[in-house]
């Protein structure tokens, strides 16, 4: 977590952290409630037999337990790879604490969520078909030009023709 | 009671919160079972070393239960604790938050008309270039036909060109005077020769009526 050098404000605990104390505290707990006392009490006639032996089981359960279940733990972060989604998802909460608005969710119809994902694909290929339409008629309006120019000659070379074919009369 | 499904959550994170929770409580219980179990085997295999004692594995199971029963309904309780808070706190999205990966939606949110009118505007484009590039290539045929025409023209006009020349070469300049004087009178003759033609045909029919 962390501000930046000059602000004394301490961030809130990101969700990694808030994990790790959640699970350090369920452990806790667990381990206050079966206390030694407890153990004991329902073991009491072996306790009575054998009250060191029953120091060291209880010892051994205990840590036994809390191993496993941090195993466990860890197991589930390293699987998920819940460490680094953590950090991702305060980032991205972070970056959207301006949002008050709800934000899209998918609508669970895949027609209309899909909408939105073409946009961008459709709006590219439409500039470019304007770009290149432009650019033909701009390349016919040239062709056409020059059409026009050779129908004149045309129209010139015939007239031409008439007048020398007039005066061999 | 709605039970949240937590959807977004799993297109996050891989996995649905509450799978993941539930994966966790069912280990977290099967460890506590196995150890109660290893702690009730070796008070047992102990008390195989004190064959005068008086406690009968019976007892001990009862032990067991007991301890076991209690550990059970505190971990439940600590257990339900921790997954509400990790739901909500840390497996969870808040509702304003949307993931980069669903940009697109914030960026362009069209609706079916608008999505169906850019798609019209596409298929309008596409026809009009297609009308264009045929345009373009009528042209082009024009100008090559054009070409072969004009090549045409110009040879007839060289042709006019050097007949020219050749009276001029050989003197004879009002050759086409002379020709075009020809060439009437020809004309004439055969006006006259059709008169002609035509008058003594009157003349035979006028003879045989007479």
């Amino acid at each position: 977590a962390g501000g930046d050098g000059g602000s004394p404000v301490p961030a809130a605990p990101g969700r990694a952290q808030v994990f790790a104390t959640v699970v350090d505290t369920f452990l806790e707990k667990l381990v206050a409630a079966g206390s030694y006392q407890r153990f004991a009490n329902c073991y009491r006639c072996f306790y009575k037999l054998q009250p060191e032996m029953t120091r060291s089981i209880y010892d051994q359960f205990i840590s036994q337990l809390q191993a496993s279940i941090k195993e466990e733990i860890q197991e589930v972060k390293d699987e998920g790879n819940l460490e680094v989604l953590f950090n991702s998802l305060d980032k991205i909460v972070e970056e959207a604490k301006n949002q008050e608005e709800p934000a899209w969710r998918p609508s669970g119809i895949p027609e209309e969520d899909v909408r939105s994902a073409m946009v961008p694909y459709l709006l590219k290929h439409r500039s470019y078909l304007r770009k290149v339409l432009k650019e033909k008629e701009e390349e016919n309006r040239k062709v056409a030009e020059s059409v026009l120019t050779g129908r004149n000659r045309i129209a010139e070379l015939q007239q031409l023709i008439q007048a020398r074919k007039h005066a061999w009369q | 009671m709605s039970v949240n499904p937590m959807a977004y959550e799993a297109q996050f994170f891989g996995f649905t919160p509450q799978t993941c929770m539930l994966r966790v409580y069912i280990a977290f219980q099967d460890y506590l079972f196995e150890m109660m179990l290893v702690v009730e085997s070796v008070i047992l295999k102990k008390l195989d070393g004190f064959p005068n004692c008086k406690i009968s594995p019976f007892q001990i199971r009862k032990s067991t239960e007991k301890f076991l029963l209690f550990m059970k309904e505190h971990f439940d309780k600590l257990f339900s604790k921790m997954e509400e808070v990790l739901l909500q706190l840390v497996l969870n999205i808040p509702k304003n938050v949307l993931l980069p990966e669903d940009k697109v939606h914030e960026q362009y949110p069209y609706s079916k008309e608008e999505f169906q009118a850019l798609q019209d505007e596409i298929n309008q484009l596409q026809q009009q270039y297609r009308a264009e590039a045929s345009a373009g290539q009528a042209l082009r045929a024009e100008l090559e036909e054009q070409k072969a025409v004009r090549a045409e023209l110009e040879k007839i006009l060289q042709w006019f060109d050097g007949l020219e020349n050749i009276c001029r070469e050989h003197g004879t300049g009002n050759l086409k005077e002379s020709f075009a004087f020809l060439t009437q009178n020809s004309k004439k003759l055969q006006d006259v020769l059709k008169d002609v033609e035509e008058k003594s045909k009157k003349i035979k029919k006028h003879d045989q009526l007479l």
